[in-house]
């Protein structure tokens, strides 16, 4: 029976009041603040960053990429392949793009348990990620955050398995985005969380209940997505369980609802603290409601995650200025130069560019970027072999430019001896500027680079490790 | 190859904003200066060497921008790009043509128009995603500050670098920013890419400069007080060199290649230079450059300049033309501006900022982060 085999999150460093949201409009001042994109990131990068986690905390082979996301950066490219790239998985792979509501997460995992079980997949690595804006001055603005999550799911040996789930499908309208629009538009409020969310949860918790001869009580933790806090009580009532006791939301008031990515969070926070044998039910909500049911295993408790998703909430930078989140997610208007890369310099450098790999010499043991044919040490002449490069290193050198064409200023650029060798030149993102000092230690994050020439041109940046 | 070619003639434009001035008035400008001081009819040109980082806009990236320009035609002229090298690179291969025996009379001009294009001059080139986000401040920033940590060296000691030239540039009237500061002013400055502020960096200049070059044999048809080339050296390493782990970035590896070859050539020791024209692009640049010529030891630069032995009064006076710092940095044209420099000093023409008595000067370019480096030496007869 399938399993999930690793669990992580991510959230962007940057977090906006929601004080500022209502400062701009003039609004009664509210608590908590939102997760928030920093300018370079996106759904994509934000799901590769989860993914990368899952990947270092497991030896378990991967032959499957889904994605998940409301907030895709592109209508027409497979992100999941292009995310597996980065990830340098092997090219024989299963891959899919998930969208259209905050079930995206869970149809995914689902679809990544089914074709595990049915032997097609070894393991499939299953990551959400979202960077929606509500309209401006709307009554959601300010409870949408920004962020990613991933799971991995294999054949066994796993911290939970996946017994069960159950759908419920009908046309309800609460959030929607429209495909010439960036905001989220939504009917928010008493209505749409009774008729629509709180029934589309409720029937599809009990079928799995029913089904498998659970009573409420028996489950550990009810780990619901829902778009308004509040509303999960209701469900919780309808339901028959104690939302002081088994509730467990995603920490949507210190980040925002984070679509896709929600029950992923909440499914790794209960995962974190969970005994072995203990029951738990997802669920997540969108023109119809996803209920996955899963039992801990003992793995549990010896595969705990190095970062939890309480690590991630408290990494947290201000940005303290409206202006700015609107400008880095581009309701703001702005142009970038530069050139796009084409798709001939892609292709050929793909395992330089995209999968990070670097030449080690055979002769002299010299690790070095870009990929060369003639040892920038001891001069061997074809005795280099392609080596996947560290994720991580230490600043040699850097400065802070300010003067730079880039979106944001200052930018630093560092020097980074890589861990196991190689030298890598490359933007500094998430700082703060006292992290940027010889002999810091950096991880490395793959980002928008610039959007020159009308695409997301995606590179490898340093960031502070959080 | 020592003292067999001669330097006859040399010509600068003013260096500045020159707005009102195209590419093409700065090469004639330049070359009519340099015709008068050989007293040389255009005509008696065989060959010449054009040195351009970015060509004018009428000229594409070949050598007809200059031909043009000049109406130069019907004979072998050659374009040199070769990053902040590409000025003394020029005058070397004119230096080669003629030790050749190939051509008697050739002709070098180094010009750049900076100012007519966009992206303050400099747009970038180069690969759409690796490296992207380097300047030239930047690049140079990454050495200097790996440097003033090696050896615990403060902004200060930077500043007292762009006080001097400053100072020497404020004497020179062809200088591009003509006015004095102080340490306190440089420090303050706007930071552009740490640790160099305002002050610490070079202008984008606009200027031209041209030397006319003949075997030495034909040098006093022209002038008694001709100059001869007594060395010359060139190394090229990473264009790179932040992705080379053998890299220390404490200094340029082709500087002291180039400066060694050049040595060599001329026969001399770093200790017999009278004073030296140094690529100060940034100030720690010049501290490295004094280190990589072997003027001191490395990590001694910082002493010199807090003792003020660099100064046109010190021991060994450094960029007494003001230096790029002062004096301005059109790409291509530089090289060539340190050449027209070198040879007026020991002509004894400089005025305000003359070096006493000198017999030997060097004049030192290195570009794209210490990717390229050129030196030439030139001394009396």
């Amino acid at each position: 029976m399938a399993s999930i085999t690793a669990y992580s999150a991510y959230l962007p460093r940057l977090r906006l009041p929601r004080a500022a949201i209502a400062e701009a409009w003039g609004q009664e001042a509210r608590s908590g603040e939102i997760a928030v994109a920093n300018y370079d990131e996106d759904a994509f990068t934000m799901a590769i960053e989860a993914a990368q986690h899952c990947l270092e905390s497991s030896t378990a082979r991967v032959d499957g990429f889904f994605f998940a996301s409301t907030s895709a950066p592109y209508r027409e490219k497979q992100l999941a392949a292009f995310a597996a790239t980065v990830c340098d998985l092997p090219r024989l792979a299963r891959t899919a793009d998930f969208a259209g509501s905050a079930r995206a997460g869970l149809a995914a995992l689902v679809a990544a348990v089914q074709a595990v079980d049915s032997g097609a997949n070894r393991g499939v690595l299953v990551a959400a990620g979202e960077a929606r804006v509500a309209e401006p001055e709307s009554e959601i603005e300010g409870l949408l955050g920004d962020g990613a999550a991933a799971l991995m799911v294999g054949a066994d040996g796993g911290v939970a398995q996946v017994t069960d789930a159950a759908s419920v499908a009908e046309e309800f309208t609460y959030l929607w985005r429209t495909e010439d629009s960036v905001f989220v538009r939504a009917f928010p409020g008493k209505f749409s969380q009774s008729y629509g969310y709180a029934r589309d949860m409720t029937e599809a918790i009990r079928v799995l209940l029913e089904r498998n001869g659970l009573s409420p009580t028996q489950v550990w933790k009810f780990v619901l997505h829902a778009p308004e806090p509040r509303a999960a009580v209701e469900v919780a009532k309808r339901v028959g369980f104690d939302e002081r006791n088994q509730l467990l939301l995603p920490p949507a008031a210190q980040v925002g609802s984070i679509g896709a990515a929600d029950p992923f969070f909440g499914l790794a926070q209960a995962l974190e603290q969970a005994s072995a044998g203990q029951w738990i039910i997802v669920a997540a909500f969108g023109e119809g409601a996803d209920a996955v049911l899963l039992r801990t295993t003992e793995q549990v408790e010896r595969q705990r995650p190095t970062r939890r998703v309480q690590d991630w909430v408290n990494a947290r930078l201000p940005l303290p200025s409206y202006a700015k989140y609107l400008k880095y997610h581009r309701v703001l208007p702005r142009e970038e130069s530069g050139e796009a890369i084409t798709n001939i310099l892609e292709f050929k450098e793909l395992k330089q560019d995209v999968r990070l790999y670097g030449s080690r010499c055979t002769a002299c043991g010299t690790v070095q970027y870009p990929l060369a044919r003639v040892c920038i040490r001891c001069k061997a002449r074809e005795q280099l072999e392609e080596v996947k490069l560290a994720r991580r290193g230490t600043v040699f050198s850097f400065t802070v430019d300010h003067l730079i064409a880039n979106v944001e200023h200052p930018l630093p650029m560092v020097v980074l001896d890589l861990d196991g060798g190689g030298r890598l030149y490359l933007q500094v993102t998430d700082f703060c500027e006292e992290e940027v000092q010889i002999g810091a230690p950096m991880v490395l994050t793959y980002r928008r680079l610039h959007e020159g020439g009308g695409n997301y041109n995606y590179f490898w940046k340093a960031r502070p490790p959080r | 190859m020592r003292d067999t070619v001669a330097v006859i003639g040399v010509g600068c434009t003013k260096f500045g904003d020159l707005f009102e001035q195209s590419y093409e008035d700065l090469i004639c400008d330049a070359a009519f200066s340099a015709y008068a001081d050989a007293n040389i009819d255009p005509a008696e040109i065989q060959a010449a060497y054009l040195g351009t980082y970015l060509p004018g806009p009428a000229g594409g990236k070949a050598a007809v921008s200059l031909a043009d320009a000049l109406r130069l035609y019907d004979r072998p002229i050659t374009r040199v790009e070769n990053y902040c090298a590409t000025g003394t690179d020029a005058f070397r291969n004119a230096c080669l043509a003629i030790a050749s025996g190939t051509y008697d009379i050739v002709l070098v001009l180094g010009a750049e128009k900076l100012k007519d294009r966009p992206g303050r001059g400099l747009p970038r080139l180069g690969h759409p995603l690796i490296a992207k986000g380097n300047s030239a401040p930047g690049l140079f920033a990454l050495a200097a500050n790996r440097y003033m940590h090696t050896f615990g060296v403060g902004r200060d000691v930077l500043a007292k670098v762009a006080v001097k030239n400053h100072y020497n540039g404020a004497r020179n009237p062809k200088a591009h920013l003509r006015m004095e500061i102080t340490e306190q002013r440089v420090l303050e400055a706007p930071i552009i890419a740490w640790p160099f502020g305002l002050f610490d960096c070079c202008p984008t200049t606009d200027g031209a400069a041209a030397a006319i070059l003949c075997k030495r044999e034909l040098a006093p048809r022209f002038r008694k007080d001709f100059i001869l080339v007594k060395g010359f050296g060139m190394a090229v390493t990473s264009g790179r060199p932040y992705f080379d782990p053998t890299f220390d970035y404490l200094g340029f590896r082709s500087t002291q290649q180039a400066a060694q070859q050049a040595y060599a050539m001329a026969g001399v020791q770093p200790s017999d230079i009278d004073f030296a024209e140094v690529h100060d692009c940034f100030t720690w640049t010049e501290l490295s450059n004094m280190e990589d010529l072997g003027f001191c030891r490395k990590g001694e630069a910082p002493g010199w300049v807090r003792e003020g032995r660099t100064r046109i009064d010190g021991d060994l006076p450094i960029n007494p033309s003001g230096g790029l710092k002062s004096f301005g940095h059109p790409i291509g044209a530089s090289g060539v501006r340190m050449i027209y420099e070198c040879v007026t000093q020991l002509r004894g023409e400089c005025g305000e900022r003359q070096v006493r008595s000198p017999e030997l000067g060097l004049a030192h370019n290195v570009g794209g982060p210490g990717a390229v480096s050129c030196v030439v030496i030139l001394g009396l007869p």
